[in-house]
Parts: C-alpha cells; structure tokens; sequence
C-alpha cells in the first residue's frame, strides 16, 4: 500500500492525529517565524494536535517534549502533511 | 566581590534556583514570564559572590519587552570585568526548547571569554519517573560543563558551589574564542544551523517524556474540555472568593477579639484624659480596625499562590483568550489582570510579558480596576454590615463570600469595559497572534507559598500600617480637639469634613466618610483606620466596639452603602501604583489622566448606583 500525504494548515489538522512540518506560509511574519523555530517547529519535525477547546480558544500542540498553545491566526500559517494510507 | 548571572528560557526555575542558592525569597510560579526584572542577591554560602537572575527569554533575539530588558543587561553585564561565571539554566523534562537558547549563551560566553555552566534543573521530575539525561554527553555536545540540579529538592546545588567556590574563572579561556557575536547580527542560516544542533542534541542526549506528557494531557482534557473547561474555571474562580471569608473568618474573630480583650483589659489602668482617648480612639479602633483584615491577605496570596505553582494560570490564560480579544486584550492579560486581585504593582510589571503593545497599554488601564487586596478591608467592612452571616446549599455558599465575588466581578467587568470602549475608540496597531508554552502541571509547594504569603500580609502590615498609624494620629488630633473629643461635628475634623461634604452627599454620605474617602488616596485601606478612629472619638464609650457594630449603630443607608463599595470598585486612589504605571508606560500623562477618569467615573457610577437603590 502506497501511503500518500496531505498538506493542511495547522488550524485544521484534527485532534491526536500525527502530521509533520512542512513549513511555514510567507505571509508569517519573521519574528514569529523565529520564536516558533525556538519552541522547535522545524521543518520534518512531528506535531500533535492535542486539544482543541471550544469556542474557538487557542490549541494545545505537542511538539517533541513541550505543549504549546497557538491561536488561529498563527496556526493557520504553520503548514502541516498528515500521512493518508 | 564578583557577579554570577543566572539565564534561561521562561520557567526553567531559575528563579527557584536563585531562591535556594541566595536564601532570599523572590516571586517563583508555574507559568513562563514571571521574572520581568533583575533580581540580586548574595549566595548563601558564598557571600563574595552576587547572584544576577535575569527575565527568562527564548532566544537572545527578543520580540517582547520584558525580553528586551533581559537581553540588553545580558549584553552589559557580559562586557563587565566582575561577572566572573555564567549559569544557563535548562528545563532538563524539555531539553528542545531550552537548547537552542543555552547553544546562543555558551557561544557568547566563550566569545567574550567568560566560564558558563549549564545546570539542567528540575533533575527530580525525571528521576521520579525513571528518566534522566546524558549530562556527560550533552556537555561534549555543547562544550560546557552541564550539571543536573534541582531547585525543589536541592539536588546537585552543592556541586555548583563548589564549582563557583573553587574555579570560578578556570573555565574561562583566556584567549576568547573568535566566533562571531550573536548579540551583534542578525544571521538566519547562523540561526538555522544553531536550531538543527539543538534538535539533535535534544534528541541525542535528552530523556523521553512522554510519560510526563500523558499525565499533563490527562488533565488537559478536562481543564481545557468545552464544557469541563468552563465549568472548572468558574469554580476555581468562585472558590477563591469564597475562601477569602470562610478560610480566614476563625483568625479574623481571633484577632477582633483580642483586640476588644486587650483595649478592655489595658483600659482600666489609664487614668482618664488625653492618653485615654487617644488609646482608645486611635490605637484601638483605628489600628484595630486594620489588623482585622490581615488574615484575609494571607488566605488571598495562599490561594493564588497555589494557582500559580499548580500550572492551573496557563490553561486559564488560554480559556481567556478568545473572550478578552473581544476587549482588545489578550490570553496573557489574564495573568497580570489576576495578580492585580492580590496587588496592581506586580501586577503592572507582570504585563511586560505581553508582546503587544496595544494590548499591554489596555492591560494597564484595566489592571487599576482589578480588585486589589488593598479594597479589601473596605468590601469586607461594608459587606459585614450589610450581609448577614449566613450560608445556603448546606453551607457551601457563604452570602458574604458570594457578595464579594459579585463586588470583585464589578471591579473586572468594569475593567473590561474600560479596555474595549478604549480598543474600540482609539487607533492602533492590530493584534498580535497568542503563542505561550503550556507548563507542566504539578503539586503545589505548600511552604514557600505559605512563606510568600506571610511576608505579604506583613509587607500588608508594615507598608500600609506606617501610613496608617500616620494618618490616624492625624485624623484623632483633628477630631479630639478643640473640644477634647467632646463634640467631634464642632471639631477641626468636623470643620474639614463639612467643607468637603457638598461632593459626597449626593452619594448620602455625611462628612465623616467624605474625611475617610479622601484620607484613602494615601492608600485604600486607610479608609478603615480613619473610620475607626471618627467613630471611635464619638462612641465615646469604655469598650472597645467592632467597626461593623458601630457604623451599624450610626444607621448607613444600604443605598450609601452600596455607592461607597461602587466608588472603591474604580477609583485609583493608590500612589504606588500611579507611581509605577507612569513609569512602565513611560507616561505620567497616562497615569494623570487615569486617576482623574476613575475617579469621575467612580463618582458617576455611585451616584448612579445610590439614586437606583433610592427608588428601588
């Protein structure tokens, strides 16, 4: 079985499903950039999406060791690929 | 005597650390932000040496405030011939986002030929659940000596000292390294290639944690739950105010009636005349009357102290974003805005964690309505009056307990209300995305919070006693003569108070309140003191009576009553913190114009709320 891939935004990636990092999108400002590279977003890195709290309130994201909270404005800009069997 | 500086990323335990190694007792909680400021002390055991403990930041290139600061005194302090050894602490559970930043401090470090040593804390986290990390093969990797610690337990303190004691300056070359500076560039492949080495020597020489995580998701899942969430929060919050009355009310009565006992027994032996008076009135009422109140201080910082070491306040910043974005605010006000509930001063400096700008100016405005310890004694004194003491649900709710929750709402409604008419109404840049680490959740530790909170109800005791003591010996001078108390209307108080009436009757209030009001923009809790000491000098009478009987005695109207807790709820009648907000917002215009729009605002919204009760 081939597994193929499918980029999404963070924002959209579904609860305690695995995706690694693509990238990010251009539009994201660098300093943002760099403090998401600091908390260890790299690219080929994986993430979990591991809460999403209702009413639209920031999501918990595992990424290695530590659990971050990001809003929806950031989040969309963190591009993800979800393995699809 | 030489400097050591202690830096890290935000809530690593630095400040634990420092805490142990200086015996001193500075602000520590579970959240990432909460050192905004230099903080100095001398090591225990080795007085010749001052410990430095600098804001945590992620990076040595800032993109908040309270980062900058700690940026540019690193930058200093590294050119300084005194600062003999660094020490970078890193959160040895999450070696990845500590890393990155630890690489940046060795290299400046050995760039300007300084010794560092990395201490890898919170060793007993890992060591309770069977992990630990290759601290040996981390320093190959880092080319620094790395030594686990931890601040809770003590655990490997011991080899710091020892390395401070005996080399302080061996690891230093002597010959700086010719790297080049990172303080000094902006280089972004530089960045990259530190980033890729931190990951691999996070993964290389670092402890798995997911172990750690689960518990941490577990009750993730039900703090941050759609409906759990909300309800835990509400909870948490309705518990803090209940515990404020019902936790401290056996101490509360301990202390009034020792106060009575002492004033009934002291009494008798002085003769009558000024002495007496003066005892009575002043020292016993007035004083008296504050002293009351110092077990709620203690029971208020208890109980945010154990949010804070909980890792509860992140989860709450989180909840509270979306709703205070609304106000023009953000997730991270929430922290600051619940600071000021115990003291709008760290709560001002808190708010430097905020990277917006706009949003940390509508932190400022709101934060001076928070409701402040220091309104305290005035909600509570006027809540006894009016509120009986009784309890609904079998006991659960308290009436006085769920009146000052309602009373502290107001102060944070009308604080939200500030910050979104002035969000909506100015100009400004737009908002900056929410982006916070979540800490790990943990026990709170019962004895430096039980510590913390003493200090604080004697800071609560010293700082306003002083103040208070002054202005009731001042007030019992002006109320006891010319008559010798005989007539406290005919007295030079009265005379004071009746020229100043005219602005508090419209509130129904006479000018003994006008007096206390106006004696509270010293600081608010004078407003008891003051109170004490006027109806102490017209009782007149041998025993020591509580404050609550004797303005129950005079007959407040409910109407005034409420209009005096209104106008508390916003007027900004604190020096100290009118003091610190021109100076964190570099503006004394900003801080001018707010004293003068609360207290407006505050007479308003009593005026309004007396002549509502009045028809009602």
């Amino acid at each position: 079985m081939v597994a193929e891939s499918q980029t999404m935004n963070l924002w959209e990636l579904p609860t305690r499903t695995e995706a690694v990092l693509v990238g990010f999108a251009p539009a994201l400002a660098e300093r943002y950039r760099g403090r998401l590279l600091e908390f260890g977003f790299h690219t080929g890195e994986r993430i979990v999406c591991q809460h999403q709290p209702g009413f639209g309130a920031p999501r918990v994201y595992r990424v290695s060791n530590a659990t971050y909270s990001l809003d929806r404005e950031l989040a969309l800009q963190v591009l993800v690929s979800v393995a699809r069997e | 005597m030489s400097r050591v500086l202690l830096v890290g990323t935000p809530n690593s335990g630095k400040t634990a650390l420092f805490n142990r190694l200086t015996g001193l007792n500075h602000r520590v909680a579970n959240y990432p932000g909460i050192t905004v400021d230099l903080s100095m002390g001398r090591l225990s055991t080795l007085p010749e040496h001052e410990l430095v403990d600098f804001p945590g930041t992620y990076s040595l290139r800032p993109i908040s405030e309270e980062e900058r600061i700690a940026v540019d005194h690193f930058a200093k302090a590294l050119d300084a011939p005194d600062v003999a050894h660094v020490l970078c602490v890193v959160d040895a559970t999450r070696l990845e986002k500590s890393l990155f930043f630890c690489l940046q401090v060795v290299r400046e470090c050995r760039q300007r030929g300084k010794a560092v040593t990395v201490l890898a804390n919170m060793g007993d986290i890992l060591a309770r659940h069977n992990l630990a990390i290759d601290a040996r093969g981390l320093a190959a990797g880092i080319g620094a000596p790395v030594l686990v610690v931890s601040a809770r337990t003590g655990e490997g303190l011991p080899e710091v000292l020892q390395r401070l004691a005996s080399g302080i300056t061996s690891e230093a070359s002597a010959d700086p390294i010719p790297e080049p500076a990172l303080l000094a560039q902006d280089d972004e492949s530089a960045d990259q290639a530190l980033y890729a080495e931190a990951h691999q020597l996070a993964e290389r020489f670092g402890a798995p944690a997911d172990q750690l995580l689960l518990i941490q998701s577990r009750l993730d899942r039900f703090f941050l739950g759609s409906l759990s969430g909300g309800l835990s929060f509400s909870l948490i919050m309705l518990v803090l105010f209940q515990s404020i009355f019902t936790w401290s009310a056996p101490a509360m009565d301990a202390v009034e009636a020792a106060i009575a006992g002492l004033g009934s027994w002291m009494l008798p032996f002085l003769s009558e005349g000024i002495v007496r008076d003066f005892t009575a009135d002043a020292i016993f009422s007035g004083i008296g009357a504050f002293l009351v109140f110092v077990p709620q201080i203690f029971v208020l910082t208890f109980v945010i102290g154990l949010l804070e070491d909980s890792g509860y306040l992140a989860r709450a910043a989180l909840i509270c974003h979306k709703p205070l974005r609304f106000f023009g605010l953000s997730g991270k006000s929430f922290i600051p805005m619940l600071s000021g509930v115990a003291c709008a001063i760290p709560a001002i400096y808190a708010a430097r964690s905020i990277e917006s700008p706009r949003a940390r100016f509508l932190t400022y405005l709101a934060i001076p309505l928070m409701p402040c310890s220091a309104r305290l004694p005035v909600y509570t004194l006027l809540i006894a009056i009016f509120i009986p003491r009784e309890t609904a649900l079998g006991g659960l709710v308290g009436w006085q307990g769920l009146t000052l929750f309602c009373v502290y709402g107001l102060g944070i409604v009308c604080g939200l209300v500030v910050a979104g008419v002035v969000n909506r109404v100015s100009a400004g840049e737009a908002q900056m995305p929410f982006m916070m680490e979540l800490p790990a959740y943990r026990l709170p530790a019962l004895i430096p919070i039980a510590r913390k909170s003493v200090q604080r109800a004697q800071h609560f005791v010293t700082k306003a006693g002083l103040v208070i003591l002054s202005v009731t010996v001042i007030v019992w001078v002006l109320g006891y003569f010319p008559n010798q108390g005989a007539d406290l209307g005919a007295s030079w108080l009265g005379t004071i108070g009746k020229w100043i009436e005219p602005v508090f009757q419209p509130l129904g209030l006479d000018w003994r309140y006008g007096v206390a009001i106006v004696s509270a923009f010293l600081a608010r809790e004078v407003f008891v003191g003051t109170l004490g000491t006027i109806m102490g000098i017209e009782g007149a009478e041998d025993n020591i009576l509580p404050l609550v009987e004797q303005v129950q005695a005079s007959a407040l109207p409910l109407g005034s009553g409420l209009a005096l807790l209104v106008f508390f709820a916003i007027a900004l009648q604190c020096i100290s913190t009118v003091a610190i907000l021109a100076r964190e917002a570099n503006s004394w215009r900003l801080a001018v114009r707010m004293v003068v729009a609360y207290l407006c605002l505050a007479w308003l919204a009593a005026w309004l709320t007396f002549q509502i009760a009045a028809a009602v």
